[in-house]
């Protein structure tokens, strides 16, 4: 019986590892691709008939020559430096303007009941189930036509950071609402004033919060794409994903700047993203598992 | 006494306020509607130029009409410029730089384009014989500028677009009456305060009167607008009617147009911007009553609800006031002032960037706003429903032809179909390959789990817009990865994008991959926290492998996995990114999905009232899905 069991565990480490191996190979071929130090899309220059094995070498994952000339273009030739720039300021700021949004409603939505109340989260909530599309549009009018903040920071910034509210706004509520009260209650007594209170006590105990909080808001505008490309049309604004669709969308197509890029700009969320998944998951499901 | 009961006592604060508003907006209702009209009056005059001017050159070689056109713009100094566009050929030009005749430009290609757009509306409107699609576009540019685009017939037939710009001044206007309003206001603000309420009564005869009054003193007011705007439209009749004359006399002293003298024939020129005859100034230039009465009427009757609901408005803030209401919200605000405080700021950004587009791209649906005439007043778009007609009313899915049937791509039922297809497949792809490696990766005793658990879980990490394009270059028709594995195992190499099914798959593909892991990560946290006693206990009662999955594994997911399909469901209909960047909805958009459609509508064919039309169309659909997921959720929680 034992040895069966190990038998069959073999045949399930060979079938993982083979699915494992077919499912990073997009991963492993844009870091392939990234180290190649050239710009077409296939790895290596095919003969004219090339045989079984030449082409088993076209599709291995490693580059012909190892260079690191892409990443150091995607600085000096192109400019990716400059996107990756407008990308940094424009999360920094949505996520500093979102979590004070979220942070001063979330504290009022737990800490006070006034008329309003309800309405209000429900009104957040349901919020949620705008399409993109249908908001899109409108916000094209309003932000780019009527108010003229296409090509600048602050139009994106005020968009994501408002769009990514309600989220945070439930999520810190759930958490203010975990830290008691007769803390607050003290400090009352004490004399210390509401905004005392908020800054001195509730901000820093809900430190963790704030921080899933704030790289959810900066995760929402680092990957955002598509109202990014509506809203910023000249090149020197482009943000990093519009930027990254540049290189190989329309008829250019430099697939070694847009695989150095990706690198660069997946780094930083990935490791974030396999930090933090667990969080991400229980709150996803949360509500739904009894 | 303090602000409470000051307010449970006198009216006056009441009658104030809600007559402020009930000016405010009456007046603010009628202004816009004078300048309505005064930009009406403006098009009106330019769409009369164009008309004849259309007219005038519909009959002559290219020759004839160059000479034509450019005298008319010489003669006429509202005229700033003509230009005639006839498939990719600029026929006639005013402007000595143009060099017309010649071909279009590459960077003309929007006028190109806006002449296809008018062809395609004139062929609706003469094959449906409803008239809904309008073929004169008029759009407004700064400084008093108007740009004028109709369609240039040749021969009866359409042959291409006539573009004019005017420069037409504003018309002298009669000064609106302030000190009315003044008036008003005060006599308001005098009844209130001398009227006593009787905070206990209910029907105080001082609350009755108080809203007598109230009501009419606005419809007094309100009347009075209306027989200004009346008299306004009646001078701008007037003053087409001697424009209209001017101008025919000219056409007819040049020999282009004969003037007609006769009453009863439709004037061709002053027509609306489905280019039908207004049917008020007659053909001779006198000023028809019967249809400038149809007009007043018309116009009155668009008024009439909207200056009936400011009333309601109005009157209801009134009874807040006299029935105290207001002094109780007042209260309430002083109590909760720290909690309104802590609201305001992302309570406002809501306001402003979420809900204020959300109502606004559900009223643009109503309109027929695009690129060439979104600066025109908002009454001037209005059309109603027919955007959600042309959407959900168009069932030519397929056409009949000598060889089979050809699906219509740009239909909304096929993409609606395509998107169904494509949510359901996703779902199932990943919910299956998830299932399966959780199912694997929970195998007990098995080594190595976290790694294989973080490389498995890559593919959700990485942003998507990156995936999709990386997926685009490994479905490269000529040096992809996928392709030279065809080709080493001896296949022809496929060119993923041009069919209809293998451009799917790129999506399939690409998608698939992306979502395997969320479900994969979902189902595996909830086959660890079903118990192993279960599963021995029916393995001494001899239950099958397969019993177990059935009876133990699949039930006890169920809750799991029910909100995970749910969430990844609306994830899939949405997927904007992976549709648009792997193979953008080739070939000739028939694996777009409905967001992607929108998008192209909005941003590519600068339709913005249609796309936000279809917009609200997949919103109601998301709504629908949204009402049975809670109900299917919740049936599942009685399990």
């Amino acid at each position: 019986m034992a040895e069966l069991k190990t038998k069959n565990h073999i045949w399930l480490h060979i079938g993982l590892i083979s699915f494992t191996l077919l499912a990073i190979y997009p991963v492993l071929w844009v870091l392939a691709l990234s180290f190649s130090g050239q710009q077409s899309v296939g790895l290596i220059d095919l003969p004219q008939d090339p045989t079984f094995l030449e082409r088993l070498r076209a599709i291995l994952p490693v580059p012909e020559h190892w260079s690191v000339k892409n990443f150091t273009e995607v600085w000096t030739e192109q400019q990716f430096g400059r996107w990756l720039w407008n990308s940094v300021v424009i999360s920094l700021m949505t996520t500093l303007l979102g979590v004070f949004l979220a942070c001063t409603a979330a504290y009022a939505f737990s800490r006070f009941r006034f008329p309003g109340r309800n309405l209000s989260m429900l009104a957040f909530l349901v919020s949620q189930m705008f399409p993109g599309t249908l908001m899109l549009i409108p916000l094209f009018i309003i932000i780019v036509k009527q108010l003229e903040l296409g090509n600048t920071y602050i139009g994106l910034v005020i968009v994501y950071a408002t769009t990514s509210i309600p989220f945070c706004v439930w999520m810190l509520k759930g958490y203010f609402d975990t830290i008691p009260y007769d803390i607050e209650e003290s400090a009352l007594i004490d004399g210390a004033s509401r905004m005392t209170i908020f800054w001195r006590i509730i901000l820093p105990l809900a430190k963790p919060a704030i921080a899933i909080t704030a790289l959810f808001s900066f995760m929402t505008a680092w990957n955002e794409f598509i109202l990014a490309s509506v809203f910023m049309e000249s090149e020197a604004n482009y943000t990093a994903p519009v930027g990254l669709r540049f290189f190989v969308g329309g008829f250019s197509s430099q697939w070694g700047y847009f695989a150095a890029g990706s690198v660069i700009v997946s780094l930083p969320v990935v490791a974030l993203f396999l930090q933090l998944q667990k969080y991400l998951i229980s709150g996803l499901t949360a509500g739904s598992v009894k | 006494m303090n602000i409470t009961e000051h307010l449970q006592r006198s009216a006056a604060l009441g009658m104030g306020i809600g007559m402020l508003l009930l000016l405010v907006l009456s007046s603010w209702m009628f202004r816009s509607e004078e300048l309505d009209l005064g930009v009406q009056q403006r098009e009106r005059s330019a769409v009369l130029q164009a008309n004849a001017l259309v007219l005038a050159v519909a009959d002559t070689d290219a020759v004839a009409t160059g000479a034509r056109v450019r005298l008319m713009q010489q003669q006429n100094p509202q005229i700033e410029s003509v230009v005639i566009i006839a498939g990719t050929q600029m026929l006639a030009s005013t402007r000595a730089e143009d060099a017309a005749p010649r071909q279009l430009r590459r960077e003309e290609k929007p006028l190109y384009d806006l002449s296809n757009l008018i062809r395609t509306a004139r062929e609706t409107n003469l094959g449906e014989e409803v008239v809904r699609k309008k073929t004169i576009q008029i759009d407004e540019l700064p400084k008093g500028r108007l740009v004028v685009t109709l369609p240039y017939l040749s021969g009866g037939e359409y042959a291409g677009i006539l573009q004019m710009q005017f420069l037409v001044a504003k018309a002298a206007r009669e000064s609106g009456s302030g000190y009315m309003s003044v008036l008003l206001l005060f006599a308001a603000l005098l009844v209130g305060a001398l009227l006593r309420l009787n905070a206990e009564k209910r029907f105080d005869p001082a609350k009755l009167l108080a809203l007598a009054a109230f009501l009419l003193l606005a419809l007094f007011y309100q009347q009075q607008g209306q027989e200004r705007l009346e008299r306004v439209m009646m001078q701008d009749n007037r003053a087409i009617a001697a424009q209209y004359l001017a101008a025919a006399e000219q056409y007819d002293r040049l020999g282009y147009l004969p003037l007609r003298r006769d009453v009863a024939a439709a004037n061709l020129w002053d027509t609306d911007h489905y280019q039908r005859p207004r049917g008020i100034i007659a053909a001779d230039g006198s000023v028809v009553a019967e249809g400038e009465a149809k007009q007043l009427a018309q116009r009155a009757g668009f008024m009439r609800p909207i200056l009936w609901s400011i009333d309601l408005l109005a009157a209801c803030v009134l009874l807040l006031f006299i029935y105290g209401y207001a002094a109780r919200a007042y209260a309430a605000f002083r109590k909760h002032l720290d909690a309104y405080l802590y609201v305001a700021p992302a309570m406002i950004g809501m306001l402003v960037l979420v809900f204020f587009p959300f109502s606004y791209g559900i009223t643009l649906a109503f309109t027929d706003t695009t690129l060439f005439n979104e600066s025109l007043p908002f009454l001037d778009r209005l059309i109603g429903w027919g955007n959600f007609r042309t959407i959900l009313g168009d069932f030519n899915i397929y056409q009949e032809t000598a060889d089979g049937f050809i699906w219509n791509y740009q239909n909304f039922y096929w993409t609606l179909m395509v998107t169904i297809i494509w949510t359901v497949t996703n779902v199932t792809v990943g919910v299956t390959v998830g299932f399966m490696l959780a199912m694997a990766l929970n195998t007990e005793g098995l080594r190595g789990k976290a790694i294989y658990r973080v490389l498995l879980i890559l593919p959700w990490a990485i942003p998507n817009y990156i995936t999709a394009l990386v997926w685009r270059g490994m479905f490269h028709p000529q040096f992809g990865v996928i392709n030279q594995v065809l080709q080493m195992f001896g296949m022809e190499p496929v060119s993923w994008f041009d069919g209809v099914f293998s451009s799917f798959i790129t999506g399939l593909a690409t998608n698939g991959w992306l979502s395997f892991p969320f479900m994969m990560v979902v189902i595996l946290g909830a086959l660890q926290s079903i118990p192993k006693d279960m599963y021995e206990a029916a393995e001494v009662e001899g239950a099958s492998r397969w019993q177990r999955l059935r009876y133990i594994t699949l039930p006890l997911l169920k809750p799991t996995l029910i909100p995970a399909i749910v969430l990844s469901v609306v994830w899939t209909f949405n997927m904007f990114n992976i549709i648009f960047l792997v193979s953008g909805g080739e070939p000739a958009g028939a694996n777009e999905i409905l967001v992607t459609k929108a998008y192209k509508i909005a941003f590519e064919q600068y339709q913005y009232a249609y796309a936000a039309a279809y917009s609200t169309v997949i919103f109601m659909i998301l709504l629908v899905y949204g009402f049975f997921q809670t109900r299917i959720t919740k049936a599942t929680e009685s399990f």
